[in-house]
């Protein structure tokens, strides 16, 4: 048309190609189908929640899991972290993971010990000698080697950060997950001007939705809580504005009923909203009905894929 | 109603000028190929001498420009004619108006009943509808089953321009697979929609200032397209709006002029969604302001029917009509999620009890 013709002095070949991925060309529903089907999904290491999020954490879109203090945010977006990089024999990603901590939670150890309870389990479910083969790399230097830690100090940083994200992924094409724990804490603390707020965080969705569909990757943020006041009852609603639920595709809720831990889907495009159970052991995040001992795990359901 | 040629027009410029009343896409720019004549290095030497939007060239002096730009006068005044005749709007008496719409406007059933009633039995080809509401309430679910429906029964391809990312093609096969079992009808189905993936708004006008200007028949590989569906016009535009920011107004403006002429010019029924914002009062209204508020010709918002008892949520959700020209306001309408092509009274309560038990 007559806008590339006038860009192709310009930009030469190479932009070229990058204005027509911009602009999008089109794809037909089925051809998403396919590019579903192969991008898959990564598994939480909770049968309950993975089968009610038909697979696990889906590829390619934006995630958002919102909770109370200490209802395990945190232990679950480690527990992704670790799971993201189970070996692609035994139906895992094989991916690498950048890791946004903006709260300062990412503890060393702790990813440690889901890392080494990772390892344990998959090496005594490995059968045939492509997967033992696997096993001889897949253990916990590498997983600790293959987390990309990024540490921001404010929403400036933040943003900073995901503007030079598509540079960093085009030199590692192996990212499959990004991590951003938690959005609402630099967003909350030093903002207090709330339409720009709005508008640095919806502009800040589209980034990272353009992000996920772009490299491929599942992209995973943490938001806090925060109390709305309808009809003189109070209610724990995710905190940064109603117009920030539009910015993830999915949303789980981890709240706490009673003593229980419990998991709820609240927004998905193709999931039916459910509530499952979960408890946080020290080798993370884990069914409830998990047999305590760890000779028998209940191995989760991952399709074998077919290299 | 007066009647005047191309060649009266061109004899005076103020003649011109008078015309700029009726040129309906004022703003638009200059382009390549637009026609014939207007090739590269005119462009460039057009835009040297500050002349960049056909207003520009058709009120400015010919013979001014052509010793500017160093190109013929004749070649000027052909451009000028071809161009005053592509964009002059040309009055219309009524009653050819009327026998016109009768002909050309085609009703897109919805494929869920309770949208129908509201909706005066669907979408209407020529218009563009808006979807508002919060987050989770449905919006990408309805749109989903508007583009099911329009490609499974209706057989005709679908233009959908997904900006949020919600696009489950997985989700769509579910819901063809509910209503046919035929593989093949359902590849087909799929086939027929075809998904433009933009994420912000220079690109979303781009693509539907490509579409308009005839890219539709060639994004649907020759399909006829009955419906454009953006999902969702509000997750580009509001990042936009506000502030000290002055593109935010144009890009949604030229966006809004894109979908019109492309839905009267080529017999479609748009879609679009949009969010809500709290406005005073508590009350929820749709997003991105009142210059937005007059674009679609019917609005409708949706909202998730709380029904205390159940503990988990549930798939119903009520929409209410908030402005239409063909029925009255506030009417509500309720319909469940899962079972979007069947009316509310035949998914009795067995069907909920179901879902709650397993």
């Amino acid at each position: 048309s007559a806008i590339i013709s006038l860009h192709r002095n310009k930009l030469g070949e190479r932009g070229l190609h990058l204005l027509q991925r911009q602009r999008g060309e089109a794809v037909t529903a089925l051809e998403l189908l396919q590019r579903e089907k192969e991008c898959g999904s990564i598994t939480t290491f909770s049968s309950q929640l993975d089968r009610a999020l038909k697979g696990g954490l889906p590829v390619g879109k934006v995630t958002e899991i919102c909770g109370a203090p200490g209802v395990g945010k945190t232990q679950l977006c480690l527990q992704l972290s670790v799971d993201v990089q189970v070996p692609l024999s035994f139906g895992g990603l094989e991916g690498q993971v950048i890791f946004m901590d903006t709260e300062g939670s990412f503890v060393l150890q702790r990813v440690g010990d889901v890392a080494a309870a990772v390892v344990r389990h998959f090496s005594l479910v490995a059968e045939d000698g492509e997967q033992k083969d696997a096993m001889q790399t897949f253990d916990m230097e590498s997983i600790l080697s293959n987390i990309f830690l990024v540490r921001c100090h404010d929403y400036v940083e933040l943003l900073a950060e995901l503007h030079l994200l598509p540079d960093f992924l085009r030199d590692q094409p192996r990212v499959r997950l990004l991590v951003i724990d938690s959005v609402a804490f630099p967003f909350r603390q030093q903002l207090d001007d709330l339409s720009l707020r709005t508008r640095l965080l919806q502009g800040l969705a589209q980034q990272l939705v353009s992000i996920a569909t772009r490299h491929n990757i599942a992209v995973v943020i943490t938001n806090q809580m925060t109390t709305r006041l309808q009809d003189s009852q109070s209610h724990l609603v995710p905190a940064l504005g109603e117009i920030w639920g539009h910015a993830s595709t999915t949303r789980i809720l981890l709240q706490w009923e009673g003593s229980r831990q419990v998991a709820a889907i609240v927004k998905s495009p193709c999931c039916m909203d459910t509530a499952v159970q979960y408890h946080i052991t020290s080798e993370g995040f884990r069914d409830v009905n998990q047999p305590e001992n760890s000779d028998q795990p209940e191995i989760p359901l991952t399709e074998r894929r077919s290299l | 109603m007066f009647a005047c040629t191309a060649s009266d027009k061109a004899t005076s410029g103020s003649f011109a000028l008078g015309f700029l009343k009726l040129i309906s896409a004022t703003m638009v720019p200059l382009q390549e190929g637009m026609c014939p004549g207007l090739d590269g290095d005119l462009l460039r030497s057009l835009l040297a001498a500050d002349i960049r939007t056909v207003e520009d060239l058709v009120s400015s002096d010919l013979e001014d420009v052509s010793r500017k730009c160093s190109v013929s006068y004749k070649a000027l005044f052909s451009i000028r004619r071809v161009l005053l005749a592509q964009h002059t709007a040309f009055p219309v008496s009524g009653a050819d108006l009327y026998e016109e719409l009768l002909s050309s406007t085609a009703i897109i059933s919805t494929g869920n009943p309770s949208l129908d009633k509201l909706l005066d039995s669907g979408l209407y080809t020529g218009e563009i509808t808006e979807l508002s509401g919060g987050p989770g309430s449905g919006k990408s679910q309805v749109c989903f089953g508007v583009a099911v429906h329009v490609s499974l029964q209706l057989k005709q391809s679908v233009i959908y321009v997904d900006t949020t990312g919600g696009l489950t093609a997985s989700r769509l096969l579910e819901m063809l697979q509910s209503e046919t079992s035929d593989g093949d009808e359902q590849m087909e189905a799929l086939q027929r929609i075809h998904v433009f993936r933009l994420f912000d708004a220079y690109s979303l006008r781009d693509c539907l200032s490509a579409l308009r200007r005839g890219g539709l028949l060639q994004a649907s590989g020759g399909g006829s397209v009955k419906a454009v569906i953006v999902d969702s016009v509000s997750a580009v535009i509001s990042p936009l709006l506000g502030g000290k920011q002055n593109e935010g107004m144009s890009l949604m403006i030229q966006a809004a002029v894109a979908l019109k002429t492309m839905a009267k010019d080529f017999s479609v029924a748009v879609l679009v969604t949009n969010h809500v914002t709290r406005g005073g009062g508590g009350g929820v209204q749709p997003g991105l302001g009142a210059s937005w508020s007059h674009i679609p010709r019917t609005r409708i918002l949706l909202e998730r029917v709380d029904r205390a008892p159940s503990g988990c949520s549930s798939t119903l959700r009520s929409a209410t009509l908030i402005k239409s020209s063909r029925q009255p306001c506030h009417i509500k309408e309720e319909f469940d999620l899962q079972r979007q092509s069947r009316s509310v009274r035949s998914s009795s309560g067995k069907r909920k009890r179901d879902e709650a038990d397993s």
